[in-house]
């Protein structure tokens, strides 16, 4: 099995307001194609692990490899060509843009790559709308959509480039039951079809526990890698 | 298609925000209307005013002015064993005149940048009919090479300028003058200078926008002006040339100065007084411009503050999705740029329609009877560049800001 995700001693600091080991020591791998849930309690380091391995935050030591490209060291900018490509994202508080419809919004990545021509990243857009069930939603205005939706559509965006590596921060956070189910199974169905690496920050026992892995983490360090 | 999507951004921003950009474009609109009509107003009076002082001034005269005595002569006498110093040199007193004019005439035909040449000799003079006297300028001279220098033509509201060829006697009168000594064409008037006096027959009377020079100045064939300071048939005073571009009259003044020694004198130096009222307009209207575009360049600053403030959240988003500081630079600049340039498209229509109701305002004050506006394609191009620019500038400070916003920091909350 080939490693999607390596992270070696990595160390995190915050400077404000009090100097703050955030993440001591972090060492772990994750295989292609596995689902894993990062657990702890609030204030774990959870969040602050995660925007580690999107690359979105550089500010740590150790060494991070993705898809077996060093990731550390990497410029700001060639991290975000990088992001657009190989990385997706859902977030808790899922942050679609709300001036542009559910369709625009999952268009948007795929633009900013602009591998494709314009139809054909519509007809992608669609096809993902439709697999996360929100097809019918398509030309709406993002913020005039349920909650529910509104994260499908943002799973929707975050798979539209096709990436290898899906991240979320509590991405059922703010979900009901239903929806959390909802949102479990096309994260299953994606690790288990697609051969997708699925990164998920949870509060959820139940989701970790239904999970291929949960790698537990208290005060910054990582305490189980069940 | 990669820029088409900052495009799409920057114009969804833009649009979710209609009532701002319409006010912002409207500040830049207000401002490049404002430098168009401003400086539409000021070239115009500038090209009125040059045009009535090369009404009166040729581009270039040239005379003989009083030497200040120097040591030339003394070394000739004295050579070169003795250094000769004049302690209290004096100005020599001279007849004015240009030794042989036909000769220096000759000698400026020669330069191509020439294009009309006129000699002429001049006195202070006093005109009377019967008992009432005025004080003014005759101008012996050759009324055809006048006529081509100045169009006294255009100016004659009685007679031709013609008729002083016909009649060696004749003279040309303003209309003031006309009015103070109650003269018609075909009147006689006398003319007494401090050493002669005659009696002329008034063939014409011009009307020009100086009044001074309506009240003054008079033209007659140059020997009458030779008999009245008793001089010779080749005395002359003063040769007027006019040259193809007098703007730049000071280097071929220069160049004929040194060519024939004779003082030369450029409209620019006996305008002097006028040309410090065009950099005064100059300054006022560039600062007054200067002004509105700062004011309307924050204008856009602001809104686009406004806006990143408002979307850091989608512009964290669109850094973690993998736009990178560039794109998020283009987002915001596209948006100051769109600003730009529909309120300076706006800015010249408007410009050009104040500045064409303004020329067609009945102003009547002295010889300006509507305000002088020059409709010149130049300053509306200026005006969308300026606009275009500022709008550009106003929106880098912001767009620089918002592609700055760490993703992480934001998302986190
Ligand atoms: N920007 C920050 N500055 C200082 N301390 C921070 C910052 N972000 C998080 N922390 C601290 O780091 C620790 C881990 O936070 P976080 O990763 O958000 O925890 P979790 O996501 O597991 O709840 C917490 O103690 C938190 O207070
Ligand atoms: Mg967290």
């Amino acid at each position: 099995m080939s490693i999607a995700l390596k992270a070696e001693n990595i160390n995190k600091f915050f400077l404000v307001p009090d100097k703050f080991q955030a993440l001591s020591d972090v060492s772990f791998e994750i295989n292609k194609g596995e689902f894993v849930s990062i657990t702890g309690k609030s204030g774990s380091g959870k969040s602050t692990l995660l925007y580690v391995l999107s690359t979105m935050d550089t500010d740590y030591t150790g060494t991070l490899m993705l898809n077996d490209q060093k990731i550390t060291g990497n410029k700001q900018n060639s991290l975000a060509a990088f992001r657009n490509q190989h990385l997706g994202f859902v977030f808790q508080f899922h942050y679609l843009l709300p001036d542009f419809s559910c369709l625009k919004n999952v268009m948007i990545p795929a633009m900013r790559l602009g591998k494709l021509k314009q139809d054909e990243i519509e007809y992608n857009a669609h096809e993902k709308l439709k697999m996360l069930g929100v097809g019918e939603q398509a030309l709406k205005p993002a913020s005039k959509i349920s909650g529910g939706q509104q994260q499908r559509v943002a799973i929707a965006r975050a798979l539209i480039n096709e990436p290898a590596i899906l991240m979320g921060d509590e991405p059922t956070g703010n979900l009901d039951s239903k929806n959390t189910a909802v949102v479990f199974e096309i994260f299953q169905q994606l690790a288990r079809e697609h051969n997708k690496t699925i990164i998920t920050v949870t509060h959820d026992n139940d989701f970790a526990e239904k999970s291929d892995r949960i790698i537990e983490m208290r005060d910054g360090k990582i305490i189980g890698l069940a | 298609m990669k820029s088409g999507i900052n495009t799409e951004v920057a114009f969804t921003y833009m649009v979710g925000r209609r009532k701002q950009t319409i006010v912002a474009a409207l500040g830049v609109t207000f401002g490049i209307s404002m430098f168009i009509f401003l400086n539409s107003l000021i070239t115009g009076t500038n090209e009125y005013t040059e045009k009535t002082m090369l009404s009166a001034t040729p581009h270039i005269r040239l005379y003989n002015d009083n030497r200040i005595s120097d040591h030339v002569m003394l070394d000739r006498y004295m050579g070169n064993k003795t250094i000769n110093l004049i302690s209290n040199p004096q100005l020599v007193p001279d007849d004015n005149k240009i030794i042989n004019p036909d000769v220096v005439l000759q000698q400026l035909q020669k330069r191509k940048e020439i294009i009309s040449m006129s000699k002429q000799v001049s006195t202070n003079i006093i005109y009377s009919n019967s008992n009432v006297e005025e004080n003014g300028n005759i101008f012996g001279v050759n009324i055809l090479e006048q006529d081509k220098m100045f169009d006294i033509t255009s100016s004659m509201i009685t007679g031709d300028v013609r008729s002083l060829i016909n009649k060696p006697n004749g003279i040309i009168i303003g209309v003031g003058l006309a009015e103070r000594l109650n003269l018609k064409k075909g009147d006689n008037i006398t003319v007494t200078s401090t050493t002669a006096s005659r009696t002329l027959e008034v063939t014409g009377i011009f009307k020009t926008t100086i009044k001074t020079v309506d009240n003054t100045k008079t033209y007659c064939n140059i020997p009458v002006v030779q008999q009245l300071l008793q001089k010779d048939r080749s005395y002359i005073t003063d040769i007027y040339i006019n040259i193809k571009n007098y703007y730049n009259a000071p280097a071929t003044a220069e160049s004929i100065q040194q060519e024939t020694g004779y003082t030369v004198e450029t409209w620019q130096s006996s305008n002097e007084q006028s040309l410090a009222g065009k950099k005064i307009r100059d300054v006022i209207a560039n600062s007054v411009v200067i002004t509105i575009l700062i004011v309307a360049g924050f204008g856009i600053y602001n809104i686009l503050n406004m806006v990143i403030y408002e979307k850091i959240k989608e512009i964290a988003i669109l850094k973690a999705v993998g736009f990178q500081g560039r794109h998020v630079i283009s987002i915001f600049v596209l948006q100051a740029l769109f600003i730009g340039i529909i309120g300076s498209i706006l800015g010249m229509i408007v410009g050009w329609g104040i500045s064409y109701s303004v020329s067609k305002m009945y102003i009547g004050l002295g010889n300006v009877t509507y305000l002088p506006i020059a409709f010149e394609p130049r300053h509306y191009i200026q005006g969308a560049v300026f606009g275009v620019i500022t709008s550009f500038l106003a929106g880098y400070i912001p767009a620089i800001r918002a592609s700055k916003v760490d993703p992480v920091q934001i998302i986190r909350g």
